[in-house]
């Protein structure tokens, strides 16, 4: 009975995923949005293959771009051999790749969990940067590879030429990938990665060689990663060394965690997150990467099960109708947060006027449409007493907040005892 | 005559230049419910520790069922029918105490590291979950994930696992360990329970729970096993009772 209705419940989830991916596009059609869009489901599939480490198996990886960014690059170059594979398919070679990659080097660095996998992913990642300037033939050196994924009529007139005809390839792969990598989920292996993430110990006293359970899950996440690269390769044309780099295995450690390793869906919450604050505040401000850092400090701080989390959190609360309790707390709470949060800006993007990124020119810089001299001892005596001011009254107001939210998991649990 | 389930000859285990196991030769036949005391620091837990390969023998041999495990890894003895239960609770904390179980027998059904198969179609591996989870008396915490169970309902969950594989040698590391007097009452029946038709080797400290359940006991002293032997023998024997002197072992 239950079973029929979780399955009818998948279902729905599934339809209604597949419907969104495809009307998006209609509703956010102008350029620009396609072209995000399509960063978001290259990002989404490489965010959940990340996931399968970090979330599914305990495995913390810094390089994990390295399946990436080798499925980008053999993509690209088994386009430009025009050995008449369709476009459609060649994501498949990213995948390959990938999971070659996997074979290969996961060999090296699933031998041990812990401490020990995070520093060896970091090594090869390192090494496979650097050996991408060693091999210029390969990797194109500084220019990169480029192809062009027009390579003929293609079939029923789809030549993958126009952007909306990449989205809808993306989408497509975005889908079977992320159908794919749920159901590894519900298998023995993916119930297994689970065991040894909780408990490696005890997984090898009911059978299992935990070592070779991280190196199958790593295998596998090669080739997700791999397929990735290879739309990330068709979708822009060109790969440089960047895409192997750590700070794209960063990147990719960034939107898992943000969005929430705990759960399956929550790297795709962060790799749309991510991309679409990528975009707009890197259009916005120059101090957007520190502004990332900063939003990444205070999830680990204070939201460690990323966003997928909270929403699971509140969700129940709606359920419970039981919202009501905390609104009021956390719009005492909005309040000061603005103050801290203008006050704070201000204060970051006077220091990036002053130290030599100024936009007017000069120490002049131009924040919520306000000029504000950043040499002016004034303005940053206001912006640090307005941040501060923020700061000390937040915290009485998170005060607050918590007091309801102990309330509310108080009424919570007796409800469920009752 | 079969060979016994378990036989240890000579076995050692040096750490540094202490050795804590100082040549232990025992067999254990198959169908015995076995007992192994002895003082704190005698070395019981590593002995388990040796003969489930946690650790490497220093010297000596371990046959389990007439063939020479000796230099194994842990894995690969589960997977020829030994299965052991820990003395502090090792179990999958995050997963719900089902999935606990279902973990625990999926590599006895064949399954492997298969990515192939969908667990919810897995009958075998559903079913016999439940029937162990029911054996355990946890089958009102089905989906609570185990890290959140009460301490006796944990050790409950320690030694569903340990039988859940279907091995016909299990080990219980102190299962009663820490538990009220009702709560060892009930673990006592369970092991009983789910101890039938296999061989059980025991390291436990409350004696009254080793004289009721033990067909044969060992007594460990620093590294040696001083006797072996029934219950009664063991406890009429002069040079145990002297190890044991001014402890629980005389009111027992």
């Amino acid at each position: 009975m239950s079973q029929v209705l979780l399955h009818r419940n998948r279902l729905m989830v599934w339809g209604g995923t597949l419907a969104v991916m495809a009307l998006l596009p209609v509703v956010f059609s102008q350029g620009f949005a396609i072209s995000l869009l399509c960063q978001i489901g290259i990002m989404a599939i490489f965010a959940l293959s990340y996931n399968m480490l970090l979330g599914q198996t305990g495995l913390l990886s810094f390089g994990h771009a390295v399946y990436y960014g080798l499925g980008a690059f053999v993509t690209l170059h088994v386009l430009n051999a025009n050995l008449g594979i369709p476009v459609t398919l060649l994501p498949l070679a990213g995948g390959a790749a990938g999971l070659l990659a996997g074979i290969v080097l996961g060999w090296v660095s699933t031998k041990r969990a812990g401490t020990t996998f995070a520093m060896i992913s970091l090594g090869i990642g390192e090494m496979v940067a650097a050996s991408s300037l060693m091999f210029p033939g390969f990797f194109g050196g500084e220019g990169g590879v480029s192809g062009n994924r027009v390579t003929g009529k293609g079939l029923f007139g789809i030549t993958y030429g126009p952007q909306i005809e990449m989205y809808y390839l993306i989408a497509g792969w975005a889908f079977v990938c992320m159908i794919a990598m749920f159901a590894l989920t519900q298998t023995p292996l993916g119930r297994m990665a689970n065991a040894v993430r909780d408990n490696p110990e005890r997984a090898e006293f009911v059978g299992y060689n935990p070592q070779w359970v991280r190196y199958l899950m790593l295998v596998l996440s090669g080739l997700f990663a791999g397929i990735a690269g290879g739309l990330t390769a068709l979708n822009y044309e060109i790969v440089t060394a960047e895409s192997l780099s750590a700070h794209t295995s960063g990147a990719v450690l960034l939107m898992a965690f943000v969005g929430g390793v705990g759960f399956f869906y929550g790297p795709v919450i962060g790799a749309v997150l991510i991309t679409v604050l990528q975009i707009a505040v890197a259009g916005l401000t120059k101090a957007w990467l520190f502004y990332f850092g900063v939003f990444f400090l205070v999830m680990v701080l204070y939201a460690p099960g990323g966003l997928a989390s909270l929403l699971v959190m509140h969700k129940r609360l709606w359920q419970a109708r039981m919202m009501g309790w905390l609104l009021p707390s956390y719009l005492l709470a909005a309040v000061p947060g603005l103050i801290l949060f203008g006050g704070t800006i201000v204060m970051v993007e006077m220091a990036y006027a002053l130290l030599g990124g100024a936009e007017l020119g000069g120490s002049e810089v131009k924040v919520f449409g306000f000029v504000v001299d950043a040499s002016s001892g004034l303005a940053w005596a206001a912006a640090a007493i307005v941040a501060g001011l923020g700061m000390l009254l937040l915290k009485r107001a998170l005060r607050e907040v918590s007091y309801q939210w102990n309330n509310v998991h108080a009424a919570l649990t007796r409800g469920m005892t009752a | 005559m079969s060979a016994p389930a378990l036989r240890l000859s000579g076995v050692k285990k040096r750490f540094g230049r202490s050795e804590i196991i100082k040549g232990v030769d025992l067999t254990i036949p198959m169908g015995e419910r076995h007992a192994i005391i002895g003082p704190n620091g005698a070395g019981k837990s590593t002995l388990f520790n040796l003969i489930s390969a946690r650790f490497p023998v220093t010297a000596g041999r371990i046959e389990l069922k007439g063939e020479d495990v000796t230099g194994l890894r842990p894995f690969e003895i589960n997977r020829k029918g030994l299965s052991r239960s820990f003395q502090i609770t090792n179990i999958f904390p995050r997963l719900t105490v089902f999935e606990n179980l279902r973990c625990a027998v999926l590599w006895s059904l064949g399954y492997k590291y298969s990515f192939w198969h969908r667990l919810e179609g897995l009958r075998d591996a559903r079913e016999k979950a439940e029937q162990v989870l029911e054996d355990i008396g946890l089958m009102r915490r089905r989906d609570t994930p185990a890290g959140i169970l009460s301490y006796a309902e944990q050790r409950a969950l320690e030694i569903g696992i340990t039988i859940a594989g279907g091995a016909d040698v299990i080990l219980l590391d102190e299962p009663t360990a820490g538990m009220s007097r009702s709560e060892t009452d009930e673990a006592v029946a369970l092991i009983r329970r789910v101890s039938e038709n296999r061989t059980l080797v025991m390291v436990e400290h409350d004696m009254s729970v080793v004289f009721g359940l033990a067909d044969r006991i060992s007594v460990l002293v620093y590294g040696d096993i001083i006797a072996t032997g029934a219950p009664g023998e063991i406890r009429s024997n002069a040079t145990v009772q002297e190890a044991y002197l001014g402890t629980s072992f005389a009111h027992a």
